[in-house]
């Protein structure tokens, strides 16, 4: 069962999650998922670490299903079911996560590799070395975790995901409290690895998933807003954004009549973004980002 | 602004949860403690259960607890903020130093203070409770209270509030002060035990931060009277300890202000600072590695692997951690310390037997404390790090991760255990003793305690699981233990619901483990079904993932129900009831269970049953004939004998009372000729005959009997140690029956509860009706014993009398035993495989019988017998018997008993006694035992008040004669003052009234060792021969005499015949009434003088006082002469003096020729004095 004929595809259907506390976290989620990297969008609180969870086998759902099979197959894997399955073939990093802070970085990977299911020593160790110096962690692979930085962290934890050839890779908010250079190494390892395999990369960073990720999805309250390619999301919002620069004071009045969608600051003057379907007076065309995609997309969803 | 900040923080920890927990749990203790009958605990009936000492005992026992719940909240006032990233916020605010750490100590230890508001409130509630009998409570009052919170308690808190919170604000680490609280705790635990000996007690009480030995120091010979009236003064040492320590909290507190400092030291990485920070390598976009590409890997999912793989995480992550290296520390360093705990008399050889009773006692609480709070930290290790997450979604089947984690829980366990084994070889090695006996380290520590450590594990796993809450599964665990020591309290006392019990067992050098085995094999492996069956069901409960609702975790319980853990469930559940039948069986059918209450409620119902034929005239034995065939393999005895009775009353005797011990025979048949039987009480053991013909005084019967116990299966509680496979006694009180009413099995508490009257008292010493009979075997006078013991080929069996013929017969060995002189109707015998030392005493044959492997301190015996024999036969009168025969017998029970010519000694008692460097305890106690045959045995005592001191003071006295001979006066002088010290301390635990010596009814305080104290001061007045002269001719005028029997007045008589007019004062002193002296020695100063000769100038103090007997003590004339003495090196008489101290202070001015080094009043405790450690000051 361990190893699956590729390309796969995770489907995820009518997924619904309420929390003891009456949070509803998913509603009736749909997704389908391809090999390849796939960017979950949404603000804080959206239900992506609940979703993240679910597929990662730490968490029940109330009702829907998820399967994981190959492209076009019937059958395969209840991803809800089948937990033990599931766990061969996958790798996660959560959110949040600690370590074994008087075990060393090698130790601790190595540990994990033998849970993993690398029961060969020689093979671990190759194993081990190759992630470690993937991640640039290989200099210090003799050092105590608890001396790590927030960043070595999340490379180790990176390192943990990817042991053992998991063929669906969940990633949940990876990039937050990484510096700059950190989060470009980060990007390039994931794109390497994301070709025959489904990553799964959970962000509110917009630049992330315009980066990386082939196909995206962005939630909020606990449903699916929008799903496909950036590109094709990107191009149909062509010629419904505007930009102007205005003073700070004129924000009120302006929101009462447009559809602002973003303010930013720059060199001390305001500069807004708004969604129309016409250009409004005062306003030049922009061309859209992935950013605006997303702003706008979540404002409609809160108008309605 | 302290007063906000303290107020904030008050009401901070008052809301917390674990106040309420503590506050719960505190108060339910002491409750529990002071109406659970607290006095028990410290040994007395008569002190009064709200009596100032109870109260102040209980406060202090308990703010050792509040010691813990103050620093717990304390800690957690200073550590908060550094815990919660809050100090950052604090910090940079303008609060001044001391406002904000006095305002976080003031207010956290008020908050500890109210925990223990809730104690007080305890203690005075539950002298209210219901179920105390009134007559166990005095009035209330209200300043012992506040005394002890005032003296005990509040410098208490203060010092554990005031070091912890200086250690948490100074190291800023949870785990340093976590360390010191866990290091304290050992510390005070090992200081504890090893402050054991008498010498030390003065440092060891100042050194003892929570006053406790000070307290004890204090009250240790205070009378019942003193308890229930004083509060310990503030005086002397106990003073100086409150003070000290008072001083030392306020230092701590001073120091942490001093070097606290509002900064932020950067967290997270406070270990690695300043040694190998992780390298910042520069970041490049394009790293140099990235090529190496990732080998393929064919998963291969070996439980086995991730099993290894998770126990060595697990175990080698505890076993490194410092909280449990100091635990470990301290277990380890308690069992040394009580390696060495022999008493005051001296150790024993480090026996592998007595190595194991030390780990089990000592180690055995350290390692279930480890047990359980370990299993916690394991179970709960992912979730804490916050890596369960990751673990959580590796591909670990369920039922792995809490196998492995419970295994290394077990590795653990049973490392520290090991650890405490080769301690303890260490130990013996070093002490020069090498027979390690590994097997029985191994059956004793690894497989029996090994298991029920497991058991108690797997209990405190399964806590956290079904919990599935840290602290919560900690608390379960608690009050595990607390039900554990409290069900049998409250009567329930099978072993079905006791988790982790099984029947009393115990390990004898000479007999194994024995019988013990079946029961302790089919009991654990009940309770090792249980506990897996539990594991079973765990397993559906066992939380992964991130629910851990209740609701989630019964869905996926429901999910985890597939067939193999159903079949598990139902076969472990199937094995566990099946097993629990074949215990059953064994338990309650096979035999018959009787709970303590019950065995209360028949010897209540056989007193008011049968009391009434107490003085109805009986005839008496006056020779016995029996056949005993012993079967120590399969632990049986069959007596088949006969009683020739005579009427030796002056009526003729119509009935005939018969009892016998229902208890522990398995059969009784009786056959007396030409009677009929008026009634049978099996139950109780009673059975009346009536004879045809009335039988005429002088007239004689022959009674036939047959007796049997036959052991069948194995029993629920205590089992019959009697009859084993090597080491055999039992004694004709048990296995023989007895005529008419049997008072020494009568209930001597809880009488009003049975609806009993008062328990008799002895009767004063003329009266007639004890006068008729000895205090032994009532139902006979002298009589003579003709016995064949049979037992199997290879033991020897021994009873009293000369050894007539022995031989053997179809596999067994017959012996014939006669005795040639009139004997006390108690006797017994002994089987065992004895290697025998055979030497000889003139014509007195003296045989030891000892366990081949004891060999010990037997030559030591055989000289004590010889010296015994000769000082005894010397001054007193010839010896009866032609034999002196000690035999040794398995530890069940620790004592050496007296019977005719047969001298049993426990193996705990003597053979394995190391005597190097100690006081003789062998040679004393041989002598004692051999003097019996003359006190008790050439004089049976009447049954009347002062009996004891006939046979118990006596044969003390003629020990230490034996032993004055052989032994200097200063080693005489230290076994005097160990009975001194036993004396006063026994005097403050008297159930009753204390009696004077001559009326004495039974204290063992009283006979044994004031006993001792008088009779050496009455030889040192008068002088050994007069004394010595008293005894013979008592004993020519009185042996083997009787009814009517002789008193301790009769011989006082001769004492006093003995002694010239001026003395006869000093005899009423000793026996007829409760004197005690005062003498101190106020100052003791010394100067040189020119011509080389020192002056000494003593300041002395003397009073005499008369007590009652609950020791309330009144000032009389002192006229006596007492010894002023100046000793030099080496305790060399310098100048000796006996003056008459008609003043009570007196100074003196002594000259000497040789150096002084102490000098006093009474330095030799000829005296009993009530403060004996102040008669005598060094120069």
């Amino acid at each position: 069962m361990p190893v699956m004929a590729i390309p796969l595809e995770l489907r995820i259907d009518s997924l619904s999650k309420t929390y003891p506390n009456g949070v509803q976290a998913l509603r009736d989620v749909s997704l389908t998922i391809p090999t390849g990297m796939f960017g979950l969008l949404g603000p804080n609180g959206a239900g992506k670490s609940t979703l993240m969870r679910t597929i990662a086998t730490l968490q029940e759902a109330d009702s829907g299903s998820i399967v994981l099979d190959s492209l076009g197959g019937l059958g395969g894997m209840d991803v809800l079911r089948q937990k033990d399955d599931v766990r061969r073939v996958l790798g996660y990093l959560p959110q949040e996560f600690g370590v074994y802070p008087r075990v060393t970085a090698e130790g601790l990977l190595e540990h994990f590799a033998v849970l993993r299911g690398i029961a060969d020593r020689r093979l671990r160790k190759d194993t081990v070395a190759a992630l470690l110096q993937r991640v640039n962690l290989y200099d210090v692979r003799k050092q105590k975790l608890g001396t790590f930085s927030g960043g070595m962290r999340q490379r180790f934890g990176i390192a943990q995901a990817l042991l053992g050839n998991p063929q669906l890779i969940i990633v949940d908010e990876p990039t937050a409290g990484l510096d700059p250079g950190e989060r470009v190494r980060f990007h390039n390892l994931l794109a390497e690895i994301g070709e025959n395999v489904i990553v799964i990369l959970s962000t509110h960073i917009v630049e992330d998933v315009s980066d990386l990720c082939s196909r995206m999805a962005i939630i909020s309250h606990g449903r699916v807003l929008a799903e496909g390619e950036p590109s094709q999301r990107i191009a149909n919002v062509e010629g419904k954004i505007w930009r102007r620069v205005i003073d700070k004071g004129e924000l009120p009045l302006l929101q009462n009549g447009h559809a602002v969608i973003s303010t930013r600051l720059t060199a001390g003057k305001t500069v807004v973004h708004v969604f129309s379907e016409e250009r409004p007076a005062g306003f030049e065309a922009v061309h859209p980002s992935l950013e605006d995609v997303y702003f706008s997309t979540l404002h409609i969803a809160e108008a309605a | 602004m302290l007063r906000a900040i303290a107020g904030f923080e008050l009401k901070y920890q008052v809301r917390s949860p674990l106040f309420a927990i503590l506050f719960v749990i505190l108060f339910g203790l002491t409750f529990a403690l002071i109406t659970g009958d607290p006095v028990d605990e410290l040994g007395a009936s008569s002190v009064k259960w709200n009596s100032p000492y109870v109260v102040m005992i209980c406060l202090l026992l308990m703010s050792l607890f509040g010691t813990l719940t103050t620093a717990a909240f304390v800690v957690h006032s200073i550590h908060r903020d550094f815990e919660l990233n809050t100090d950052s916020l604090f910090f940079s605010r303008p609060v001044a130093k001391w406002q904000y750490m006095g305002g976080r100590f003031l207010g956290s230890f008020l908050a500890g203070m109210l925990i223990f508001a809730g104690v007080c409130l305890a203690t005075v509630l539950g002298s209210f409770a219901p179920w105390i009998p009134k007559e166990h409570l005095g009035p209330i009052e209200l300043f012992p209270y506040l005394y002890s919170i005032a003296i005990l308690v509040l410098p208490n808190l203060l010092f554990a509030g005031a070091l912890f919170f200086a250690i948490a604000a100074l190291t800023r680490s949870l785990m340093a002060t976590y360390a010191s609280i866990v290091g304290t705790v050992v510390l005070y635990g090992v200081a504890n035990s090893l402050a054991e000996g008498m010498d030390t007690q003065a440092w060891a009480a100042m050194l003892d931060p929570f006053g406790v030995r000070a307290a004890m120091l204090a009250t240790r010979y205070w009378t019942v009277f003193e308890k229930n009236t004083q509060v310990i003064p503030l005086e002397g040492l106990f003073l100086w300890n409150r003070v000290v320590w008072v001083g030392v909290a306020i230092a701590c507190l001073a120091f942490a202000y001093v070097k606290f400092s509002f900064s932020i030291i950067g967290k997270g990485r406070g270990k690695g600072r300043g040694k190998g920070r992780a390298a910042r390598k520069p970041i490049d976009a394009a790293p140099a590695h990235a090529a190496v590409p990732l080998p393929r890997i064919r998963p291969s999912f070996s439980s086995a692997a991730q099993f290894a793989a998770i126990v060595k995480l697990e175990a080698l992550g505890t076993l490194k951690s410092i909280p449990f290296m100091i635990m470990l520390v301290g277990g380890i360093a308690l069992v040394v310390g009580n390696t060495f705990d022999g008493d005051w008399l001296g150790a024993s050889y480090p026996v592998t037997r007595e190595m194991v009773d030390v780990i089990r006692s000592a180690f055995a609480v350290f390692a279930l404390l480890i047990a359980a709070f370990y299993a916690g930290d394991i179970v709960w290790r992912e979730r804490t790090l916050r890596l369960h997450e990751v673990s959580d979604a590796m591909p670990v089947p369920t039922w792995l991760q809490w196998t492995a984690k419970f295994t290394s829980l077990l590795l653990v366990v049973l490392s520290t255990v090991v650890l405490a084994i080769l301690t303890t070889i260490a130990v013996q090695a070093i002490d020069g003793y090498d027979h390690f006996e590994f097997a029985l380290y191994a059956k004793s520590i690894l497989v029996l305690l090994g298991t029920r450590l497991a058991l108690i594990a797997g209990l405190a796993f399964l806590m956290q699981i079904f919990f599935n809450h840290k602290l919560a599964g900690l608390i379960g665990t608690s009050v595990y233990f607390m039900l554990n020591l409290l069900l049998p309290a409250m009567g329930l006392e099978r072993l079905f619901y006791r988790f982790a019990s099984t029947p009393p067992y115990a390990y004898s050098d000479m007999n194994g483990y024995g019988h013990f085995v079946a029961p302790l094999f089919w009991t654990t492996l009940y309770w090792i079904l249980f506990v897996a069956l539990l594991f079973a069901v765990g397993h559906l409960f066992w939380v992964r993932g991130t629910e851990t609702g209740l609701r989630q975790r019964l869905r996926s319980a429901r999910g985890r129900l597939a067939k193999p853990a159903a079949t598990a469930i139902v076969a472990l559940a199937a094995g566990f009831t099946a097993t629990g039948g074949y215990i059953y069986y064994n338990t309650d059918v096979l035999n018959t269970y009787q709970s303590t209450g019950e065995l209360e409620t028949r010897a209540a119902e056989t007193e008011k049953k049968y009391k009434k034929y107490q003085y109805t005239p009986q005839p008496k034995i006056v020779a016995v004939k029996a056949n005993v065939d012993i079967h120590p393999e399969r632990r049986a005895v069959f007596i088949d004998g006969s009683y020739l009775v005579i009427n030796k009353t002056g009526v003729p005797v119509r009935d005939v009372l018969v009892n016998w011990t229902w208890r522990k025979l398995t059969s009784f048949e009786m056959s007396i000729p030409n009677a009929k039987i008026a009634f049978d009480d099996p139950g109780l053991g009673y059975r009346l005959y009536t004879l045809a013909e009335p039988l005429r005084p002088g007239a004689s019967l022959t009674i036939g009997f047959r007796t049997a116990y036959e052991s069948k299966g194995f029993v629920d509680g205590r089992s019959n140690t009697n009859v084993v496979a090597n080491g055999t006694f039992l004694n004709n009180r048990d296995y023989f029956p007895h005529l008419g009413y049997n008072s020494r099995d009568e209930l001597e508490e809880e009488r009003a509860k049975h609806g009993l009257p008062p328990l008799e008292r002895q009767k004063p010493p003329n009266d007639p009706r004890g006068r008729a009979e000895n205090t032994f075997a009532r139902g006979s006078d002298w009589l003579s014993l003709d016995t064949t013991v049979s037992t199997s080929a290879d033991q020897i069996a021994v009873a009293p009398g000369d050894l007539q013929r022995a031989w053997t017969a179809n596999g067994r060995r017959y012996f014939h035993y006669k005795t040639n002189t009139p004997i006390k109707g108690v006797w017994s015998y002994l089987s065992a495989r004895y290697a025998v030392r055979r030497d000889r005493w003139r014509d007195v044959a003296i045989e030891i019988y000892y366990h081949p492997e004891h060999a010990y301190n037997v030559d030591r015996m055989v000289f004590a017998i010889k010296k015994s024999l000769d000082y005894f036969t010397a001054n007193f009168s010839p010896y009866q018997h032609r034999q002196v025969r000690i035999l040794e017998f398995p530890g069940y029970a620790t004592f050496a008993q007296s019977f005719p010519n047969t001298i049993p000694y426990s193996e705990t008692l003597g053979f394995v006694a190391d005597l190097h460097g100690s006081l003789d305890y062998v040679f004393y106690a041989t002598a004692h035992e051999v003097a019996h045959q003359w006190w008790g045995h050439q004089i049976s005592p009447a049954n009347v008040q002062g009996a004891t001191m006939l046979n118990e003071s006596m044969a003390q006295y003629s020990a230490l004669m034996v032993l004055d001979k052989e032994f200097d006066r200063p080693t005489m002088r230290r076994y005097l003052r160990w009975e001194l010290d036993r004396y006063l301390a026994g005097r403050g635990k008297e159930i009753l009234r204390e009696m004077p010596l001559m009326l004495v009814e039974r204290q063992d305080y009283v006979h044994y060792n004031k006993g001792a104290l008088a009779m050496y001061a009455l030889r040192e007045a008068i002088g050994e021969e007069r004394v010595n002269r008293a005894l013979a001719r008592f004993l020519k005028d009185y042996a083997f005499s009787g009814p009517p029997y002789r008193a301790a007045v009769d011989l006082v008589h001769y004492l006093r015949a003995e002694a010239r007019p001026e003395e006869q004062e000093l005899i009423t002193d000793l026996f007829e009434r409760i004197t005690l002296y005062d003498n101190q020695t106020r100052e003791a100063t010394v100067t040189r003088r020119a011509d080389g000769k020192y002056v000494v100038k003593l300041t002395v103090a003397s009073a005499k006082l008369r007590s009652d007997g609950l020791g309330e003590p009144k000032p009389v004339p002192n006229n006596d002469l007492i010894r002023i003495a100046v000793l030099g090196e080496g305790g060399k008489e310098l100048f000796v003096e006996k003056r008459r101290m008609t003043k009570p202070v007196e100074t003196l001015e002594i000259v000497v020729g040789g150096k002084p080094v102490c000098a006093g009043i009474d330095p030799y405790h000829e005296l009993i004095d009530a403060h004996p450690d102040d008669n005598a000051k060094s120069l």
